[in-house]
């Protein structure tokens, strides 16, 4: 018997030296003659391992940058120290309250810490409608009908009530600001308090949801036709008479798009603050 | 925009007010630049071509992109009303600033309007014109004692640095 363990233990060492050049054909029987050596026993079934698929025609994608648009300062005559100062305070928040990726249209939850609430807690969900501010008093307005009520909470970013964001669903939609949900049929506003978070890759795309939505009998809160809004979620067709959309062309300012002193091109500045945020937080 | 106390409060409103208003501001503006570009050198009054300047260059830093880029197209497209001038701004004006990243234009104050209003002119002009220049260019007076010097002085220092680097 010890003389048949020393044969196969040399059988082994021989086979593992082979092994390098004709992997699986000998894995199989090196096992096969372990379980064999073992004793008496039958030998038992040792399941293959499981096959890692690596589809390798597609190339590796890198993750989506996101800078939050808090970050960037807004085109004015303000010491740029303000801000920078303010970027310090915000990635220190950053380091302690996870601020996910969100735009406006996504489906967000939020718990923030109320002292009058039962358990100390209060948490909404709702679709933010608009995010506004620069620096440490960003802001962003869910929108939610409950009980037939429409509600708005506006919530700063950097709150220190603030408990926890977490996204349902994270999507886009056609236009950066919802504030015309106020004035659309209350099916569009309106979100189950007990859904479970929607996963999306972090190298995947951001989705636009291009889903127009239907308006209730005008007045409105706003002219949403007028072209300073530029709304394209909307389904005018269904309110507005062709006349009337025309009559809208009226407050068009056709020039202003190739106004070069109104431009402001962010994306060096843009670029800067990623690196920095990024180089401050991996600290 | 020049800083002036005017500019300094302004609360973010950099562009003046010209003619009948936003409309009429961006064409007035559009045909002085069609002349400046047809021209290279143009007389207006102050406060416009001050105006003019700032969309002249920034024009020009599209003009630098390439006739390919579409925006860039769009620009001369809407800037330049008099449509034969798309070409020299794309052939001529681009590549002569090509080395330079703003700065092409120069405006010099003239004497007041005379036959009309009085109103404060000036020349505005795109550099680099086959005009006589608008200032007496400097003379260099190369053989002057302190000239000679100085340049003495430099090339003793260049020869200084260039051994402190090779030992």
């Amino acid at each position: 018997m010890a003389a048949c363990t020393q044969r196969t233990g040399a059988l082994a060492r021989l086979i593992q030296n082979v092994q390098f050049h004709h992997e699986r054909m000998f894995s199989v029987f090196s096992l096969r003659l372990q379980a064999a050596g073992s004793g008496d026993k039958p030998p038992t079934f040792t399941p293959p391992s499981k096959p890692v698929i690596l589809d390798k025609s597609k190339p590796e994608e890198a993750a989506r940058r996101f800078v939050s648009p808090e970050f960037i300062p807004p085109r004015q005559r303000t010491a740029p120290l303000k801000f920078f100062l303010e970027r310090k305070d915000m990635i220190q928040r950053r380091r302690v309250l996870n601020i996910p990726e969100f735009y406006v249209g996504s489906v967000l939850s939020v718990t923030t810490s109320d002292p009058h609430a039962s358990n100390n807690t209060n948490r909404f969900v709702g679709i933010c409608i608009q995010r506004s501010g620069k620096g440490l008093g960003a802001t962003f307005i869910l929108r939610n009908i409950i009980d037939g009520q429409g509600v708005e909470i506006c919530y700063e970013l950097y709150n220190p009530r603030m408990k926890h964001i977490e996204v349902l669903k994270l999507e886009k939609r056609l236009d950066d600001n919802l504030m015309y949900l106020r004035d659309a049929l209350p099916e569009y506003s309106t979100f189950a308090f007990d859904v479970k978070p929607v996963h999306l890759s972090p190298t995947q795309e951001v989705p636009v949801n291009e889903m127009k939505v239907r308006m209730k009998p005008r007045p409105w809160s706003k002219r949403w036709e007028r072209p300073k809004f530029n709304i394209k979620g909307i389904r005018f067709d269904l309110c507005l008479t062709p006349e009337q959309m025309e009559h809208a062309q009226k407050w068009a300012e056709p020039w202003r798009q190739y106004d070069m002193l109104k431009e402001y091109d962010t994306s060096t500045l843009e670029e800067k603050i990623y690196q920095e945020v990024q180089a401050e937080l991996r600290k | 925009m020049r800083l002036t106390v005017r500019a300094l409060i302004s609360h973010g409103r950099v562009a003046r007010r010209i003619g009948l208003g936003p409309e009429s501001r961006i064409n007035m503006l559009r045909n002085i630049l069609t002349g400046l570009v047809r021209h290279e050198r143009i007389e207006t009054t102050r406060a416009r071509a001050d105006e003019v300047r700032f969309y002249a260059e920034k024009l020009i830093d599209y003009a630098k992109k390439g006739d390919t880029n579409k925006k860039s197209m769009e620009m001369a497209d809407f800037w330049l009303t008099e449509k034969d001038l798309i070409p020299k701004l794309f052939r001529v004006l681009a590549p002569r600033f090509e080395n330079q990243s703003g700065g092409y234009t120069l405006m010099a104050r003239i004497p007041n309007r005379e036959n009309l209003d009085r109103a404060a002119m000036a020349v505005l002009e795109y550099k680099g014109n086959p005009f006589p220049p608008l200032f007496p260019v400097k003379r260099t007076h190369e053989l002057n004692l302190v000239n000679q010097l100085l340049k003495g002085y430099r090339e003793e220092k260049a020869k200084l640095t260039t051994e402190t680097r090779d030992s």
